[in-house]
């Protein structure tokens, strides 16, 4: 083992809490209107690339409340966006056949890499985190950037706040209905057509608070999305059925295959993750947690 | 299949092969170039089609076929050059027809859906992050230095030689494609898609079916792919990544994944599109996935289904002038007109 073990579970969680912060908006739109949108990994590069516009334009970097501010900004543009995509597309999508619906996500997604190179330009972009994130503290042989410790915060924080949102409040209890049997719900009264809106625009916005967050862990350049989409698609099929706690189950189980095949086969990075995927799929075709829908 | 319908095939397949070979006399040699690509990806799509329309499988992961194929023929022409051209493409496409075998064997476990088509995309990342990090496939900077074969007494490096080879062999895989596609095993394939259940009940093994799909796909697209190398003279890792793995899906959609020809049709006005705009960075995305969108919203059976749907409203309007009237129907996207 080239790496000590503490090392590995620590590049885990930053796999897998980054992975996450992508992969959250993903599962609530698959969970709910069971659409795999290939354009979520295109509004989260949108999503980094505001945040880095808006880093340049004023002193966002200065602090770590800019920061937080610059990327609840995204997520509110992104959010927007999102309110946009659903009245123009996902509604038309409402009775297509699935491989149709991948296909239009996947152009849209087309459509995204599109409006990055025309506004942005094709040349790889960067932002350093603000001061306070820009140290690294030691833990024994441990070294711990403070960026990362970041991420990895900031994905349990949406955790715990989509765990909460979907499980405590009356608006997390009408999505899980409509999740089950939308036909019922509707029968109910259940405006469920606003809920769906409301789901796409939560799932838009968390792409957007994800750009956010991981723009200073990336270079920026029109590859981003297809990076990271490929990798959030791996944690949402795995998770299962668009489930929140499998997802993050997933992103963890996904980025331990992902540290630890990188420090066995260092030549071959990412090749693990693919194995893990394929086999996981295999042993439990239906994802890790596969009962219930959106728990 | 029957002879009439058959011979319509042939008629359309000779002018366009025609029209291809007389292209040297009229155009200059970029666009000639052009046209040898567009004829590969030709394949590649009616390849894709016959696992979407006819066996009903949505496979992200075709970009593995032809990689393979092109790294197959690119690995003999470097390092075997006495193995004979024809040989190479035989080998291609039987390492093709394995691949997929052995990818299918795995993912047509979960024929349902998204599951599906999320595997073969995992292991078509696979191979790519494989051929792309091992030095035997020449890592990032791909195989370079493929010259065109010889035949025989024929130099495929004088002039339009290999051009005029490429259209031939992709005429004859296109046949190859129609043939499957309309024979029993076609028909049994459809029966599968249809209704997976009742097939089993008919007595036809669905999964061997789905195998057989995949593996005949998976030849097609690696013999097309092996064309690639002598063409452009490198073979890179950019050919397994993902995004070419979509260029299939597109072509199919953009001319209609109901008729035969659909995937023929979408290649060539791709490629037309993307030619026009190649000077405009991101403008070339913005407009491929405009239009793909569009073509998904507004008219699902493609190009060739909007052109169908025409003639016959244009066919219909002396007899019931109202019926022009409506508007596109959702149920016409499935509707079956090979």
């Amino acid at each position: 083992m080239l790496a000590d073990l503490p090392t590995l579970l620590f590049n885990t969680l930053i796999w897998g809490m980054a992975t996450f912060l992508v992969a959250a908006g993903l599962t609530m739109i698959f969970g709910i209107l069971h659409v795999l949108n290939f354009s979520h990994g295109g509004f989260f590069m949108i999503g980094a690339y505001v945040a880095h516009s808006l880093a340049n334009w004023s002193s966002a970097m200065a602090n770590i409340w800019g920061f937080l501010l610059a990327s609840v900004i995204t997520a509110a543009v992104i959010g927007a966006v999102g309110l946009v995509v659903d009245r123009a597309i996902f509604r038309r999508l409402a009775h297509v056949d699935g491989a149709y619906v991948l296909v239009a996500t996947y152009a849209l997604l087309l459509v995204c890499n599109g409006v990055v190179k025309l506004i942005w330009g094709l040349n790889v972009v960067s932002a350093s985190p603000p001061p306070e994130l820009f140290d690294v503290s030691f833990l024994g042989n441990l070294v711990l950037p403070h960026y990362s410790i970041f991420v990895i915060v900031a994905g349990l924080a949406v955790f715990l706040a989509l765990e909460w949102l979907i499980n405590m409040t009356s608006v997390g209890r009408l999505i899980q209905a409509i999740a089950i049997d939308p036909w019922m719900a509707r029968l109910l009264g259940i405006n469920v057509g606003l809920i769906y809106s409301a789901t796409v625009i939560i799932g838009f916005a968390l792409a957007g608070l994800a750009g956010g967050l991981l723009v200073a862990n990336q270079s920026l350049s029109p590859d981003l999305a297809g990076i990271f989409i490929i990798q959030a698609f791996g944690v949402v099929i795995v998770g299962g059925m668009g489930s929140i706690r499998g997802a993050f189950l997933a992103s963890l189980l996904l980025g331990l295959a992902d540290s630890f095949g990188t420090a066995l086969l260092p030549q071959m990075p990412g090749l693990f993750f693919f194995v893990a995927l394929a086999a996981i799929l295999l042993i439990r075709p239906r994802g890790l947690i596969a009962s219930g829908r959106l728990s | 299949m029957s002879r009439s319908h058959a011979t319509r095939f042939l008629v359309i397949l000779v002018i366009l092969t025609a029209a291809a070979l007389l292209l040297p006399f009229a155009a200059n040699r970029g666009l000639v170039f052009l046209a040898g690509v567009i004829a590969i990806n030709v394949v590649l799509g009616l390849a894709f089609n016959l696992l979407f329309s006819t066996a009903g499988l949505l496979s992200f992961g075709q970009a593995t076929f032809s990689a393979s194929g092109a790294y197959a023929a690119a690995l003999l022409l470097l390092r075997a050059p006495e193995v004979p051209f024809l040989a190479v493409l035989v080998i291609a496409a039987a390492t093709g027809a394995a691949i997929a075998f052995a990818i299918g064997f795995v993912a047509l476990r979960r024929t349902e859906g998204v599951y599906f088509a999320v595997l073969t995309l995992a292991f078509a990342e696979l191979v790519h992050v494989i051929i792309a990090k091992t030095s035997f496939f020449g890592r990032n900077d791909g195989l370079t230095g493929i010259q065109r074969p010889r035949i025989g007494p024929l130099d495929l490096a004088q002039g339009n030689a290999y051009y005029v080879f490429v259209i031939l062999v992709t005429a004859l895989l296109i046949a190859v494609l129609w043939w499957v596609t309309h024979s029993r095993l076609g028909r049994s394939f459809r029966a599968v898609r249809l209704d997976p259940m009742r097939a089993a009940f008919l007595g036809i093994d669905v999964r061997r079916r789905q195998l057989e799909a995949f593996a005949i796909s998976g030849a097609c697209a690696a013999t097309a792919g092996a064309l690639m190398g002598p063409l452009t003279s490198i073979v890179s890792p950019d050919l397994a990544h993902w995004g070419e793995s979509t260029k299939p899906i597109l072509f199919t959609l953009l001319g209609g994944a109901g008729h035969f020809w659909g995937p023929l049709v979408g290649a060539i006005v791709f490629s037309a599109v993307e030619y026009g705009t190649r000077s405009l960075a991101g403008a070339s995305d913005l407009i491929t996935g405009g239009l793909l969108l569009a073509v998904v919203l507004a008219i699902p059976g493609g190009l060739l289904g909007l052109a169908t749907l025409g003639v016959r409203r244009l066919q219909a309007r002396p007899a019931a002038p109202s019926e022009a009237a409506l508007p596109l129907a959702p149920a016409a996207s499935k509707g079956e007109t090979l």
